[in-house]
């Protein structure tokens, strides 16, 4: 798909739409479903949040949409993006969406460069696999792109290693790799949680900046519900694999209606609380095989 | 940089003198007495204490070690007069067994054991990282099962057994290759390829097994990093993913072994030359510990450590240049 095609759908359906997932992993003792039975959708200058606690199936539905499950995992249901399935396409076909049509930003951003290679080569690499340009252009887009994710200095930077830039500057770099190809979606899976906290605010900030700009849709994974209310417009809270709650983000955090989503709010500490202990989040799971 | 490279060979020399020492007071305290091995059937005494004299056994330790010293780097002349024995700089000593100067008889031999190193290293980086490579890529599958396997023989399998197996095999029984020998390439390229085979064979072998295990290893490590996940998102094409974010990582770690091992190796490979008859610095020195000739092994086990300490440097350096993160900052 190239970008004019998507641009003019722009009118059109929702950008991402998921219907049914499941992903389902094969082990010797049975099958085991990951994810089960999810939907949503993802709309243009539109940004989902996806919120459960670790093991709730969050990173897989990322992956699933992005075609990179781990081996021995398989996804089923139906996996639009611009109205066109692309759950069951080929890896060919896959691999010329990813990182043009729906790119990623990963959780821990040194280990998600590679330390061998510049940032330089690592934004180009990525532009360079969907467009056909010379070297020296390719260059120009990644100085561009470091720019606008606002690293100082960039044309002195691109040729910087992964380990030379600090934790808040890896993830910036990670968001330039997302975003040089100008992809319709991008998928954020816990893009701040390795970051400290004035940085996670600085990131998040940018990401929403970026957004704005560019238009593209998003999908924010993350456990943290303070940055859901932030960035997010809608919110999936998922747990055991299943979806136990979906709405707009007002009246997920004003109005929760299932006791798990309840249960992740009451376990929020608050200044004006009294507290002994810190309330737990008890053991909701829904069904999902474990 | 350039002075991390003066600092490194600075340590390089003090090594190469605290294993000069160490090796000579090895064979001073424990050899026996040079004097009365090279006597032979017509000794007495007088004589015995007039080669002491002329090997210069008779002096104290550390004048023996300074005469060691000063031979490397200015030569030295033993005895006096008319049965003085001159060896020049650098002379690692003088085999009174053999009439020789050590630097020459090692001279002569290096080049077999030379032939020997680079001819199985070739092999067995070949071998050993592409089975390594398909190991892990085909993890689980037949490809790996059987490539783990033959690395298995490989690594428990003495050398010596493998190559007395394909000398009896290859050349006594079905008779398609000739016994080793030490030809010049030039005169005959058929026969040197012929007589180097073997030994290349055997000697990678081992090697090999060692290098497909670890390039195995390694790469599955990296197949399992997060850089590998974001260069798959990039859409990448899978082939250029490989090379390109799996290879380096994995292979790095493989340079620093090799060149320990390749370095060990110049120093001559024992066994092997000794089994095939190849008359290298491996052969020569198995054939000086027969003799007690004392001054030959020496020299040769000097030799050795110098391949090691340099070859240390020399993959230090070149670590720096192909990971970035111990790049020394300037």
């Amino acid at each position: 798909m190239n970008r004019t095609e998507s641009k003019a759908r722009d009118d059109g359906g929702a950008l991402l739409e998921v219907r049914g997932l499941t992903v389902t992993f094969g082990t010797p003792r049975g099958d085991v479903d990951v994810v089960r039975d999810l939907s949503f959708t993802v709309d243009r200058r539109q940004t989902l949040g996806i919120v459960g606690e670790s093991g709730s199936g969050k990173s897989m539905t990322s992956l699933a949409v992005m075609g990179l499950l781990p081996k021995g995992a398989t996804a089923s249901g139906s996996i639009r993006l611009d109205g066109v399935e692309i759950l069951g396409k080929s890896d060919a076909a896959l691999r010329k969406l990813r990182g043009n049509s729906m790119a990623m930003v990963f959780q821990d951003p040194l280990s998600s460069l590679n330390p061998y290679y510049t940032v330089g080569l690592q934004i180009t690499e990525a532009y360079r696999a969907h467009h056909n340009v010379s070297r020296k252009a390719a260059r120009a887009v990644a100085i561009e792109a470091l720019d606008r994710v606002r690293i100082k200095d960039p044309h002195l930077r691109i040729d910087h290693y992964p380990h030379q830039f600090s934790g808040g500057m890896r993830q910036r770099i990670m968001i330039a790799i997302a975003l040089c190809c100008e992809p319709d979606l991008v998928i954020a899976d816990e893009p701040t949680t390795a970051l400290d906290v004035t940085v996670q605010a600085q990131i998040l900030e940018l990401m929403a900046d970026l957004q704005a700009e560019t238009g593209t849709g998003m999908i924010f994974i993350t456990h943290d519900l303070a940055v859901v209310s932030q960035v997010a417009q809608d919110v999936v809270v998922m747990n055991g694999g299943v979806q136990v709650e979906a709405g707009s983000t007002e009246q997920i955090f004003s109005a929760p209606q299932h006791d798990y989503t309840r249960a992740l709010l009451a376990a929020i500490p608050r200044l004006d609380d009294d507290l002994e202990e810190l309330k737990m989040v008890g053991d909701f799971r829904t069904g999902a095989t474990r | 940089m350039p002075g991390y490279i003066l600092r490194r060979l600075l340590g390089v020399a003090v090594i190469l003198f605290l294993v000069s020492f160490l090796t000579f007071c090895i064979f001073f305290l424990l050899s026996p007495d040079p004097a009365v091995m090279i006597c032979g059937k017509t000794c007495n005494p007088a004589r015995i204490d007039q080669i002491r004299e002329q090997l210069g056994v008779n002096q104290p330790f550390l004048a023996q070690f300074w005469q060691f010293l000063s031979g490397i780097f200015a030569g030295r002349t033993y005895g006096e007069g008319a049965a003085a024995i001159h060896c020049a700089a650098p002379c690692l000593g003088f085999s009174f067994q053999t009439n020789q100067s050590v630097v020459d008889m090692i001279t002569a031999r290096l080049p077999v054991s030379v032939t020997v190193a680079v001819g199985a290293a070739v092999l067995w980086l070949l071998i050993g990282i592409s089975a390594g490579l398909v190991s892990a890529i085909k993890a689980g599958t037949w490809w790996d099962k059987g490539a783990m396997m033959f690395a298995l023989g490989g690594i428990s399998l003495p050398n010596y057994f493998i190559a007395l197996v394909l000398q009896y095999v290859l050349v006594v029984q079905l008779q398609v290759l000739p016994f080793p020998s030490t030809p010049d390439f030039g005169e005959d390229p058929l026969f040197w390829f012929q007589s180097y085979i073997m030994p290349w064979t055997v000697l990678a072998f081992g090697y090999a097994s060692m290098y497909a295990r670890l390039t195995r290893a390694n790469v599955l490590d990296t197949l399992g990093e997060n850089f590998m996940r974001t260069a798959r998102a990039k859409g990448l094409p899978s082939l250029l993913v490989l090379r390109r974010h799996a290879l380096r990582p994995s292979l790095t770690p493989i340079v620093t072994l090799f060149g320990m091992d390749f370095a060990g190796l110049l120093g001559g490979a024992l066994i092997t030359e000794t089994v095939f008859g190849l008359n290298g610095v491996g052969k020569l020195a198995a054939d000086s510990i027969g003799k007690n000739d004392q001054p030959v092994i020496m020299a040769v086990t000097l030799m050795a450590a110098f391949f090691v300490v340099v070859a240390n440097v020399v993959v230090d350096l070149l670590y720096a240049v192909l990971d970035p993160r111990v790049r020394v900052k300037s």
